[in-house]
């Protein structure tokens, strides 16, 4: 098990953003985590990534206890993330940008260098490497941001609503991009996403949260049919009628 | 070790132009005594250089690093200080004193920086110039610093390179000259450095840089730190080149103040910028107040720069590189 | 035991003109998050103003004070609209350095129409008169000075609080964007914090002209101890602002009697101890 979520709780004064939750993401797996909004999916990733402390639970990567641990700590050793929005360092380039993620994995420049050719090279940025990320399409920076998090040589990759802002074509273009670096960097994902199209086709498994609660997990199909889930997308009434 | 020569000394990675301009702008700088004869001539083209030094050195915090510093001042003053009262009661050799000077600069703002980074942008500033402020009342206060008289050094009647005493300005030229280049070249190697990377994604995005491995905290720091040390050299070298210094001179508010406008107006966190900033506020301030004669000068020229701030706060944060390259992408693209 | 009687009534009183002071400062960060390095500038314009009118106009002071407030209102709400509007939505760095730059504006203005020699008031009802009150003395100025500060802090209290247009400026502050849903001119409220915040702190400059140095440079000594004591009592917390002040008056008579050359420095030390220590103040947000 790669990644374990044991009884994990974060309350933010009175507000309980995330009650006793647990879950286990199994190596070399895709999993998707939904929920409607303000669920609890960005703050559950913030625990687990170590931007936020939980009050109260564990996590565990690889066997060894992270929970409570800094993030540029947990990025060590091996979970990437990428945020929700547009960020890429807006005053570097292409090719600097990946290299402050190759940093990560080395201090000598010409070998970060060497590291972030590489990825764009994975990721077709290769023609874009001496642009401002701000000048560049927004599919094109959300393959900035992961060829960044790649650059650090993470074994987990968790992805915070990567597909954001994407049209349909270039939807389908980073499930492509994402399936494919899984393959060839042997990694495991994690992601979190609004796009049902999107979500439902990569993961192998998904858990479902509604109101800082799991209320689901399993294969797409069977999850998508849960009485509970329709409930917490579209409300009683929907529920009752649709499920099987 | 060749790879380190080539990250100090290569600007490879900048456009063409930029390197041409570089060129042009050290040649014109080397023959300047031979051109410009004039004493007030040399003089400012001596404080350019001083405060181009002063710039470097602030541009790493607060431009590659992004922390808006206004404190600059008081490692200026421990490096003018170490290099005064060591000469002043040891005949310590001026080379000597300004790595004493550097180290005691930054050592002091190791300690001062690790509560200071809980604070940020606004906060963190204000608190820089209470340190400031807290180190240049201290050494008025003391007497063994010689508190308001400051100290002096006693002018020698033969020339040396040990106390860095000359005749003619055209020594102190190159001299600043010889400060300038060595931490231009630092500078060069810094922003290409994994230090100056981190640096520069600290200041852009901190949870981004924590992505990716980045001790915020700890970059912070250091690049604190290191400009600590930096300013102390421009300290050191206001002590033999003025040959009197007392707080108000060398840690007073202005200078923090001046050293951190003329970077933030030149373009922080841009290599040019400090070079530029000051290239346009010296020679402004000097010659205004020539040409304006002695009574009128006082705060016009201030007055100017504060004009300029506004304008650039409002407009182009980036200051005048900043508009340098808007410029250079609207005939590119 | 009678030298800290008078110690602690003579702080008390110069807490409560620091707390004027204060006030606007606090105001101008919990409308718009911004945080104004020229409010000492505005301290001083209110100094030279009184300075002038008392000097050469001989008016008393029952009339140069409420100009100078005036004036400190009209410096705010022009500020507000040549330049604080536009860096409102920059980066903090632009922020930072656009009242900075108006800090120096100001400044450097005055040190070109009144060179940076030091002046005071000579004449007037408030100067040089003494209150006696059984063994205390005290300077008649400094009694009045620390009265008009106590009066007009309650007035903007009273407003702020009791008053419709307050309640818009604090529904301002709480959250801008909502404020303007509910139809109030944000870019008003900002300038009306600015008008009140140069208007206090010009009048408490005005005030103090009979008792302190006026000089071009005392600006930014005034923007410190205003910061200090805005830091300790909360960013946004008006009674914060009243509390600190009359706190950080003590500290600095006290320590000012204990080592008088380092009496603001002292000052200084408990904005950097209390920003390390106690980020949020007492009572701000």
């Amino acid at each position: 098990m790669l990644l374990e979520v044991k009884n994990l709780v974060k309350e933010f004064g009175g507000v309980v953003a995330n009650a006793d939750i647990s879950l286990e993401v199994e190596e070399g797996r895709i999993m998707g985590l939904i929920g409607p909004n303000g669920a609890g999916k960005t703050t559950l990733f913030n625990c687990i990534a170590g931007y936020y402390r939980p009050t109260r639970g564990k996590v565990f990567f690889n066997g060894e206890e992270i929970t409570g641990w800094p993030a540029h700590r947990v990025a060590k050793i091996g979970i990437a993330r990428t945020f929700q929005g547009m960020k890429t360092l807006p005053n570097l380039t292409v090719e600097e940008n990946v290299m402050v993620g190759a940093f990560c994995q080395t201090s000598d420049r010409q070998v970060a260098r060497r590291i972030a050719n590489e990825i764009m090279e994975l990721l077709n940025l290769r023609d874009e490497a001496s642009a401002l990320p701000t000048e560049l399409p927004i599919a094109i920076q959300k393959r900035i941001e992961l060829g960044r998090a790649l650059a650090t040589k993470p074994k987990l990759l968790m992805l915070d609503e990567i597909a954001a802002g994407l049209n349909p074509i270039e939807t389908k273009e980073i499930i492509q991009t994402l399936k494919r670096i899984k393959e060839e960097k042997g990694l495991t994902l994690f992601l979190t996403e609004h796009i049902m199209e999107f979500i439902m086709s990569i993961s192998e498994v998904i858990t479902v949260m509604a109101a800082g609660r799991k209320i689901a997990e399993g294969p797409p199909e069977l999850v998508a049919k849960e009485e509970k889930v329709i409930e917490a997308y579209l409300g009683e009434r929907y529920a009752k009628g649709r499920s099987d | 070790m060749r790879q380190l020569l080539i990250d100090i000394f290569s600007f490879e990675d900048r456009p063409r132009y930029e390197r041409i301009g570089f060129l042009i702008f050290i040649i014109i700088v080397i023959i300047f005594p031979w051109i410009v004869k004039s004493a007030y001539g040399r003089a400012v083209m001596i404080k350019f250089l001083l405060f181009a030094l002063f710039g470097l050195g602030w541009n790493l915090i607060g431009g590659y690093g992004g922390q808006v510093d206004l404190g600059q001042a008081k490692n200026v003053g421990f490096g003018a200080y170490a290099t005064g009262l060591m000469m002043l009661w040891w005949g310590v050799p001026f080379w000597i004193t300004v790595p004493v000077g550097m180290i005691i600069a930054a050592a002091e703002s190791f300690g001062v920086a690790y509560p200071m980074f809980r604070l940020k942008g606004h906060y963190f500033a204000i608190a820089t110039l209470c340190v400031a402020l807290v180190w240049k009342e201290l050494f008025v206060f003391w007497d063994w610093t010689g508190g308001a008289r400051g100290v002096e050094i006693p002018i020698r009647s033969t020339p040396d390179f040990i106390y860095m005493q000359f005749g003619s300005p055209i020594h102190y030229h190159y001299f600043i000259f010889f400060l300038f280049i060595t931490q231009l070249l630092f500078m060069n190697w810094f922003r290409k450095s994994k230090l100056g990377y981190e640096c520069q994604a600290v200041r852009d995005n901190e949870d981004v840089a924590a992505s990716l491995g980045i001790n915020v905290y700890r970059t912070k720091v250091i690049a604190y730190t290191i400009t600590g040390g930096l300013g102390a050299v421009g300290g050191s070298f206001m002590t033999v080149y003025y040959l009197y210094i007392d707080p108000d001179f060398v840690m007073p508010l202005d200078l923090s103040i001046l050293i951190a406008m003329t970077v933030m107006v030149g373009g922080a966190g841009s290599m040019w910028g400090p070079i530029i900033g000051s290239a346009l506020l010296i020679p402004l301030d000097m010659y205004l107040g020539a040409w304006l004669g002695a009574k009128k000068r006082l705060g016009i020229d201030f007055m100017i720069y504060a004009v300029i701030m506004m304008v650039i706060a409002a407009r182009e944060p980036k200051g005048i590189w900043g508009i340098i390259e808007r410029v250079r992408k609207k005939r590119v693209g | 035991m009678e030298l800290t009687v008078q110690l602690i009534i003579y702080g008390t009183l110069m807490g409560l003109v620091f707390a004027l002071i204060a006030l606007g400062l606090s105001l101008i960060f919990g409308v718009m998050n911004i945080v104004n390095f020229a409010h000492g500038e505005f301290l001083m314009v209110g100094m030279y103003i009184a300075y002038l009118l008392s000097t050469f106009l001989h008016f008393d002071p029952i009339i140069s004070l409420p100009l100078a407030a005036l004036a400190g209102y009209l410096l705010g709400i022009m500020s507000y609209h040549f330049l604080i509007h536009h860096i409102l939505r920059g980066p903090m760095v632009a922020q930072l350095f656009g009242t900075f730059g108006l800090m120096l504006f100001l400044r450097y203005l005055a040190m070109y129409i009144f060179t940076p020699d030091v002046r005071s008031i000579r004449t007037g009802i408030l100067v040089g008169k003494v209150l006696t009150l059984g063994w205390v003395s005290l300077d008649l100025s400094k009694v009045i000075s620390a009265g008009v500060c106590l009066i007009s802090f309650g007035l903007v209290y009273w407003m702020i609080y009791r008053t419709k247009l307050g309640r818009a400026l604090r529904a301002t502050s709480l959250d801008s964007e909502a404020a303007q849903y509910m139809g109030i001119d944000t870019k008003k409220m900002n300038a009306l914090a600015w008008g009140i915040g140069g208007a206090t702190v010009a009048l408490a400059g005005s005030l103090l002209a009979h008792f302190y140095y006026i000089t071009p440079t005392v600006g930014m000594l005034f923007t410190l101890i205003a910061f200090a004591i805005v830091a300790l009592g909360g960013f946004g917390s008006i009674t914060g602002a009243f509390l600190a002040g009359i706190i950080i008056g003590l500290i600095m008579v006290l320590s000012g009697h204990l080592v008088s050359e380092l009496k603001f420095t002292f000052i200084y030390i408990v904005y950097f101890l209390v920003v390390i220590f106690r980020p949020r103040g007492f009572f701000g947000w």
